[in-house]
């Protein structure tokens, strides 16, 4: 227990501080941060979440011909202290167990706020179009319009539509891109340098910039108004980005399992299908996901290169239900909205932990 | 300089607790260690100290005063990171200027005290390079450099010799040393590294899973540690434990006996291999490994009550393997633990066979 | 017994193989991914130039060759420069605000808050990105829309006293195709942002904070030097992506009132398949390739080339 004598060579000025003074304002900054903070990004992300909000109550509420919007406030009126309360719940409690016993306390209190004061108006009525395919009429029936505009086509059909074409789009961009990475990336060969450096120019170029050329194209091959034009077209499209990402995975693999792969017997082929493609599942669940979500809410180019109504995928239903009964109905467009939504939101969510991946593939740190 | 004091502080992240309930005086001008096994705790107590991690219970005292809530920056701390945490795109200047910018010396005063403390530390013809252009020696030198520019009543450094290689981490550790007896300010040093911590340090204390198995100076852990876990810790090569039971004077191990006084019930015995000599008494054994550590040659030898490690002095061998030695001690020398508790049974001794 | 002729010929037979098992890898693996890439991208750029030297109009005939299409863009084409001067306004009034400055504070904001509350702004924001274009711009024509029902006229007049409700399409065109196209531009700033803050070693913060800074210090002299090459990386990308998509604006304004909103890309769409004037069209659409893919070559500096390009350990085929 030395106490050392010598004195510093730094003149140090013995400070008068106020240790109590100093832990108050920490305190004071401290929560002030805090609430600034939460303020902030709770005013910036109320814009966001009522509209999405709102479509949600509508399709299950919204009786023909109304905009309703009283429902939506009764419901906000609900949701947003509940949110408050969960967090409150999750912010003070002491341990996990407090924690689950506050938000289920919390969830119960809004269940029950929730059935009584919007359950009176919930219904499924406006998802009609699920099983009457000429939904349109009945629709512009009730409220007294005889005349439509769009003959709509069964809106299962635009689902299975839309499904083929995101599906088949997804089975092929994975291999064709699972192959191509592989060889780019593991097998030496003139002109692989070349088109590595081509790759990287591809996988950042504006598809968007094609679509004349790309359209006429399908017209002169006879392939305009199909959907294995379309298809060939988003494949061909996906195809540069998903190698690229593709790559980055195959050259995370470790090369010492590949050798002693080769070393214990196998074909460079061998190797590649037994050892090397189970490595790289999470890359090719990425890309699948994410070409499966691209196929699924594609509009610009079905838009442009498909035109009968029974080539339409739900991206075209919705536009279409949007234009003819808009104004009319909110309650069956937000009901089709909510169809549309929920996949493409499921596959987001089942896919998030790739997003950062599938955002800057391979950049340097 | 400053005076701190731990009461009944907890430190939880989530349901974890990390430090369960940590009481500590640390004195105006010492320098001592926080040594102990990665995730013991020392780091968080350290973090604790500077400001970055609030304890969650319980009250840090800086002179008398509760500083628990007090921030980082306004603690007066200086802090060497493992990784040196230089900022990467300033220069080696700035980066000492850096804690000065923020309590507004003025600019002349500040680079002469920057100029000082690169003398200090001896970097001065590095200020205009950037970190990453730095040896890992220099790196280090800069950030303390960086630490002690703000004059700082309290100095921590989290196990700032880890990334250093053999050579270098001996001279820091003179270095620091003796800086810190210059300066006399305030140290903590947390390290996993006994050696670093006997030699550097005025007091240790020893830590395990968030709490403390016993302060004292080095020789204190060395020659009579509270607990087996201190014991072990403390001490390369590692000290030899034998477990038996006490009884009627005597501690049987597989046929062995060892007189014992002071002791009764399951005990286990230390015995550290620099006190273990080969003699024409003891325990009988025969060599099975020969390793030669420079100075000292360890003798591993395999006896009826187990493997026991004799450390002895001399740069060459007196002993084959395949021999058949017999091995001695002072009982003085001899540690008995009460193995139920763990804990040392001061007085105790034991004998060497005859 | 082998004779060293057996053996030279073994292994030139040997070489032979290697070379056809080479051979067979190449159409094997990139086979596919090769013509495509030729029928889809080489294919229509050499089509897109092709068509730009003709008259290709609605009857999609061609009838002759000629430099009439880049007359028109460098003389006649009196609306060009109005489209032009919108682009620039879009795209780097879209950038500024959203995709690199508000893209930032939300990654900073919410990177300073524990993991979950974060995570729960971000994917607040990562939903118009999650949403498909139809619905996400549905959602605004509801939001903006002009009757008292629409959801800001509601917000304005029922918690602001606003009078009478607004036409926003009509009298805030441009504001809205930015916002619009913002709010999903800024989720792809914070998450480039977020993972690059994520990366930054937390002891710099640390001894940041011992050193005396405050938290807007620590962002000034730790968060934003350490994020100078994200920042540089989204702004080049996200100025190529919103210079040439115009998918959000044609379902939110259809190009209009008039030609208000019609940014460069879009006038290409309109020009070939509303007023069917497909060489005009790819003529205009030329200009975009060319940028594409020039900008897509100045990507290059922000990849690690060594990496990319690192030679395979295993030479046999």
């Amino acid at each position: 227990m030395a106490v050392k004598a010598t004195p510093a060579v730094f003149s140090a000025p013995e400070p008068v501080v106020d240790w109590d003074v100093l832990a108050a304002r920490a305190r004071g900054l401290r929560r002030a941060k805090a609430v600034v903070l939460y303020a902030f990004l709770i005013a910036v992300s109320l814009p966001i979440i009522l509209p999405y909000f709102w479509l949600v109550t509508i399709a299950f509420s919204a009786k023909t011909g109304v905009a309703e919007t009283a429902v939506l406030w009764r419901s906000m009126a609900v949701v947003v202290p509940t949110v408050i309360a969960l967090w409150l719940a999750a912010a003070f409690a002491q341990s996990r167990r407090q924690m689950w016993i506050g938000m289920g306390a919390v969830a119960a209190v809004a269940a029950f706020a929730f059935a009584l004061l919007v359950g009176p108006d919930l219904h499924i009525g406006n998802f009609i179009f699920l099983w009457e395919p000429d939904f349109a009429s009945v629709v512009r029936s009730r409220i007294g319009e005889v005349k439509g505009a769009v003959q709509f086509p069964n809106v299962w059909h635009a689902f299975g539509n839309s499904i083929l074409i995101a599906g088949t789009q997804t089975a092929i961009v994975v291999t064709v891109a699972s192959l191509a990475a592989y060889s780019l990336s593991r097998f030496q060969f003139p002109g692989r340098s070349a088109m590595l450096r081509s790759l990287l120019v591809l996988h950042a170029f504006p598809v968007l910039t094609l679509i004349v050329p790309m359209f006429l194209m399908l017209y002169w091959i006879g392939l305009l108004d199909t959907l294995f034009g379309v298809i060939l077209v988003l494949v061909a499209f996906e195809l540069p980005f998903a190698i690229f990402i593709m790559k980055g995975f195959f050259d995370a693999v470790p090369w010492d399992i590949e050798m002693s792969a080769l070393t214990d017997g196998a074909s460079r082929r061998q190797a590649f299908l037994s050892v090397v493609l189970p490595q790289v599942r999470n890359g090719i669940l990425a890309i699948a996901v994410f070409t499966f979500i691209r196929g699924w809410e594609e509009y610009i180019f079905v838009f442009t290169f498909l035109i009968r109504n029974t080539n339409w995928t739900m991206s075209l239903y919705m536009y279409w239900v949007r234009d003819d009964v808009m104004g009319v109905d909110y309650g069956v467009v937000s009901a089709v909205g909510v169809f549309y939504l929920v996949p493409s939101l499921i596959l987001y969510l089942a896919a998030q932990r790739y997003l950062m991946q599938m955002s800057i593939g391979g950049v340097k740190g | 300089m400053a005076k701190i004091e731990f009461r009944n502080v907890v430190k939880r992240f989530g349901d974890v607790e990390v430090i369960p309930d940590m009481n500590l005086v640390i004195e105006d001008g010492e320098f001592v260690a926080l040594l102990g096994p990665s995730g013991c705790g020392k780091s968080t107590s350290l973090f604790m100290l500077a400001g970055i991690y609030v304890p969650s219970g319980g009250e840090l005292l800086f002179d008398g005063h509760v500083v628990n809530e007090v921030e980082a920056r306004d603690r007066n701390v200086g802090i060497v990171f493992q990784s040196y945490a230089l900022y990467p795109h300033m220069s080696v200047r700035d980066n000492i200027l850096f804690p000065l910018r923020f309590k507004k010396t003025p600019r002349d005063e500040a680079l002469g005290r920057v100029k000082g403390a690169a003398d200090l530390v001896r970097v001065a013809e590095l200020l205009e390079r950037k970190p990453s252009e730095l040896s890992g020696g220099q790196q280090q030198r800069v950030a303390l450099a960086r630490a002690l520019v703000k004059e700082p009543q309290l100095l921590l450094l989290d196990e700032p010799l880890s990334n250093l290689d053999a050579t270098l981490r001996l001279s820091m550790r003179t270095e620091i040393k003796s800086l810190q007896e210059k300066l006399g300010v305030t140290t903590v040093l947390v390290t996993h590294d006994q050696i670093e911590a006997t030699t550097m340090a005025d007091r240790i204390i020893c830590m395990r899973a968030g709490r403390i198995e016993q302060i004292g100076t080095p020789d204190d852990l060395y020659l009579r540690p509270a607990s087996l876990f201190v014991a072990s810790f403390i001490g390369s090569p590692p000290i030899n434990l034998i477990a038996g039971e006490a009884q009627g004077g005597t501690v049987a191990v597989n046929g062995a006996k060892f007189p014992v006084e002071g002791a009764s019930g399951a005990v286990t015995v230390g015995l550290r291999p620099e006190h273990l000599r080969f003699g024409d008494s003891g325990f009988t054994g025969h060599i099975v490994q020969i390793e030669p550590m420079g100075r000292e040659i360890l003798y591993v030898v395999e006896t009826g009550i187990g493997i026991i490690r004799v450390l002895e002095q001399g740069s060459s061998a007196t002993h084959a393997t395949g021999e058949k030695v017999k091995i001695g001690f002072s009982p003085e020398n001899s540690l008995v633990f009460e193995t139920a508790h763990q804990k040392l049974l001061p007085g105790a001794h034991v004998h060497a066979p005859a | 017994m082998t004779t060293t002729a057996d053996e030279l010929m073994i292994e030139r037979r040997g070489h032979a193989r290697s070379a056809t098992r080479m051979r067979a890898n190449f159409l094997i693996f990139l086979g596919p991914a090769i013509v495509l890439t030729v029928l889809f991208f080489i294919v229509p750029v050499l089509i897109d130039i092709a068509v730009s030297f003709t008259d290709l109009s609605r009857s999609l005939r061609i009838t002759g060759f000629t430099l009439e299409q880049y007359e028109k863009i460098f003389r006649g084409d009196r609306r060009l420069t109005p489209v032009i001067g919108l682009t620039f306004i879009y795209v780097f009034g879209t950038l500024a605000i959203f995709n690199v400055t508000f893209g930032l504070i939300l990654a900073i904001a919410t990177t300073s808050l524990r993991n979950v509350s974060g995570s729960f702004f971000r994917g607040v924001w990562l939903l118009p990105r999650m949403s498909p274009s139809v619905l996400y711009i549905l959602l605004w024509l509801w939001a903006v829309s002009p009757a008292e029902a629409g959801l800001v006229n509601q917000v304005l007049m029922q918690g602001f006293g606003l009078d009478a409700p607004l036409d926003l399409l009509t009298s805030a065109p441009i504001a809205l195709i930015i916002i619009s196209n913002g709010f999903i531009g800024a989720s792809m700033g914070m998450i480039i942002f977020t993972a690059a803050i994520r990366g930054i070693p937390e002891h710099l913060f640390h001894a940041a904070a011992v050193d005396g800074a405050g938290t807007f210090a620590q962002i000034r002299f730790i968060t934003l030097p350490a994020l100078r090459w994200p920042i540089s990386f989204v702004t080049i990308y996200q100025t190529l992506s919103l210079l040439v998509s115009f998918e959000y604006i044609l379902l939110l304004t259809k190009g209009g009132p008039f030609y208000d909103t019609t940014v460069y890309a879009l006038y290409v769409y309109r020009r070939a398949f509303e007023s069917g004037q497909y060489a005009y069209g790819a003529a205009l659409a030329l200009f975009l390739i060319v940028i594409g893919v020039a900008v897509a070559l100045l990507g290059w500096r922000f990849f690690d080339m060594e990496r990319l390009l690192q030679r395979p350990r295993i030479e046999v085929h």
